[in-house]
């Protein structure tokens, strides 16, 4: 039986160690929340795929995880390619953090040029009556970046807040990116993906 | 730094990559270490064009290459072989999610001064013009044998046996001419030199069925070659080590090598931090006391506007000259990749020739192979020393992988990384310890 293939978007978490991308990560994957004492760090984190319906149409997000290289090191540059949405995470409770995401935005729009870029502030139930990071900074920043930032959200991994609502989002700017670029994409562009599945990806020929 | 570990491995070349991802796989602590800002080390690939001339310290690319970061190239031309060892390690280890491949378009050899498409099968055997008419049958007959070839059944080794006879004595059993071996043992065998015509000929038809079923899964020829260059393999086999627990740390020079009771290793010292570890895994330029010289490679990049004459315009392709073709004791390869794989700028190409040094003059040896390129843009010559380990590391626990070798493959490359894992950790690996349910499963 034939079946349509829906586009998987591969989509990037960027950001400092700890601001939670790896619990952006599982509320995605299987909706939990795990504090902070239940885990060390990234661990086990791959990639997961997720089928969103936006304006009847299937679009499959494939978000991945750092897998805890920033920890000491710096990620691999192939972490950011072919990928077609990138999210800078940074901490609502942590200023450091969001200052620091001019470095996460250079990476990005060095390895991963086409990406999309969306700004995430996390831990908002850890936000106090007087914020760490304000509205007028993000605004700012967005500002600075030329509003490359296609959308910012603010979430809280552990009360489950905004996460939804963020990949819903992002699901309707891939698709409606897609619908405008689809004529622009040649097959030139990709290779293929090997498998020990028998079958040849391509149609070679068969002497 | 300061914490103990199962293993350090010290430096991010590709077979160091694999080792750590194998080793983190198999539950062991393991730490991993380079001197260098960047993964890869040796088999990175060198991002953008600016970096590779002045590595080479060439004045700066004028404006003709296009965009400096849209070049991605390898400082060591290899190719995966489809159905080799390198894609098996791959897909066992689901590395190969991380990756996208294209098919390498054409595949060449060199006889009397021109190339020809290497005739893999019995159609194009009889279509090629390496050889005459009767030679052609003769071919296609001993094409046809290896085919049927089964180890496990005598019946269809035909009165000959391959343990025992040697491949010379096959290539006599089929008259081929000596022409005729030339380029089955070089372009289909991928033998470097000749001393297979005396081993056992079992030997030999493995590697001819290795290349035709590498032929048969994509198609055009039996090479793959990843998208963005070669540097993302190393970088995929490290993703993989991270995900099982691996600790990384780049731009950390290590200081000394810190060696405990009997000879043993104890940790590495990089300043005045010391890590400790029951086992050091590393490349030749962390231990030079270590390893001794075994011989020179040399290796020349070169950038073309253009593509190879002959080769029907391939965007990429493996040219192979026979030794005796000329007058060497090892093959001169020439492989070509281009910004159909996101490694060169729009209408640019990158041809690799190599070889191992045999001469005082390696420049001239490779000049067969240069002259096939025409007009060359750019030219960098190196030149590198090719290291083995003085010992097995089993005393010391300092296991050390053999510098890259002039082959264009990697099946040399993963014996050496699964012959290394065996030696380290007292077993063969075990593939059935990855778990696939990272992530993507449903």
């Amino acid at each position: 039986m034939a079946t349509t293939k829906i586009p998987e978007q591969k989509i990037i978490l960027c950001g400092e160690y700890g601001v939670g991308k790896s619990s952006i990560f599982r509320r995605f994957a299987n909706n939990t929340f795990i504090t902070a004492t239940g885990r060390q760090s990234t661990l086990g984190l791959d990639h997961y795929d997720k089928v969103y319906n936006v304006q009847d149409k299937d679009i499959k997000l494939q978000l991945w995880d750092t897998g805890g290289m920033e920890r000491v090191a710096s990620i691999t540059s192939s972490y950011y390619k072919f990928s077609e949405a990138a999210i800078l995470v940074f901490s609502l409770d942590n200023l450091t953090s969001f200052n620091t995401l001019s470095q996460h935005l250079l990476d990005v729009v060095t390895y991963a040029e086409n990406a999309k870029i969306f700004l995430c502030g996390n831990k908002l139930d850890l936000q106090s009556s007087e914020p760490q990071v304000s509205d007028a900074e993000i605004e700012a920043f967005c500002e600075q970046c030329h509003n490359i930032i296609s959308g910012v959200y603010k979430t809280s991994c552990k009360t489950g807040e905004g996460i939804e609502k963020m990949f819903y989002d992002i699901a309707y700017h891939l698709v409606e990116s897609n619908r405008s670029r689809l004529e622009l994409q040649t097959m030139d562009k990709h290779g293929f993906k090997i498998s020990s599945n028998e079958e040849s990806p391509e149609d070679s020929c068969l002497c | 730094m300061d914490e103990e570990y199962d293993a350090i491995v010290l430096g991010t070349g590709l077979k160091e990559c694999i080792l750590s991802g194998m080793l983190s796989v198999s539950g062991k602590k393991v730490l991993h270490v380079d001197r260098n800002k960047y993964y890869g080390g040796e088999s990175a690939s060198i991002c953008p064009l600016e970096e590779l001339f002045s590595k080479f310290g060439a004045p700066p690319p004028d404006e003709s290459y296009g965009r400096g970061r849209d070049w991605n190239v390898d400082l060591i031309p290899k190719f995966l072989m489809a159905n080799g060892l390198l894609v098996k390690l791959l897909i066992h280890t689901g590395v190969t999610r991380y990756l996208e491949f294209k098919s390498v378009e054409g595949s060449y050899v060199y006889k009397g001064g021109k190339i020809s498409k290497v005739p893999v099968d019995q159609k194009e055997a009889l279509a090629s013009d390496l050889m005459g008419m009767f030679e052609k049958r003769r071919f296609r007959n001993f094409l046809i044998y290896v085919q049927d070839f089964s180890d496990a059944d005598p019946k269809t080794w035909k009165d000959f046996d391959p343990n025992t006879q040697n491949m010379q004595a096959l290539y006599d059993k089929f008259g081929l001419e000596k022409s005729t071996q030339d380029f089955t043992g070089h372009a289909l065998a991928l033998y470097r030199n000749d001393d297979y015509l005396n081993d056992p000929a079992v030997n030999t038809i493995k590697r001819i069925k290795l290349y035709s079923d590498s032929l048969a899964r994509y198609g055009k020829s039996p090479y793959l070659y990843p998208m963005y260059g070669l540097g993302e393999l190393p970088q995929g086999f490290a993703r993989l080590s991270a995900i099982y627990g691996g600790t990384y740390m780049l731009d950390k020079p290590i200081d000394e090598i810190v060696i405990g009771e009997g000879g043993k290793v104890a940790g590495v010292r990089s300043g005045t931090e010391v890590a400790k570890c029951k086992q050091v895994y590393c490349d030749p330029s962390y231990v030079p006391d270590r390893v001794r010289k075994s011989g020179q490679v040399i290796r020349c990049i070169c950038l073309l506007d253009h593509p190879i004459a002959n080769t029907k315009d391939a965007l990429s392709t493996q040219i192979i000259i026979p030794q005796k073709q000329v007058g060497r004791n090892s093959d001169i390869y020439v492989s070509l990749v281009s910004y159909t794989h996101q490694v060169a700028a729009k209408g640019w190409f990158i041809a690799m020739v190599s070889t191992t040094v045999e001469t005082e003059n390696p420049e001239n040896e490779i000049k067969p192979g240069l002259d096939l390129l025409g007009s060359i843009r750019q030219k960098f010559v190196s030149i590198s020393d090719y290291y083995v380990p003085t010992d097995n590391g089993l005393d010391s626990q300092i296991f050390i992988s053999e510098s890259f070798d002039a082959t264009t493959h990697f099946e040399t490359t993963c014996l050496d990384v699964l012959d290394i894992f065996k030696r380290g950790t007292g077993e063969e690996f075990d593939f059935s310890k990855i778990k696939h349910e990272l992530g993507d499963e449903e």
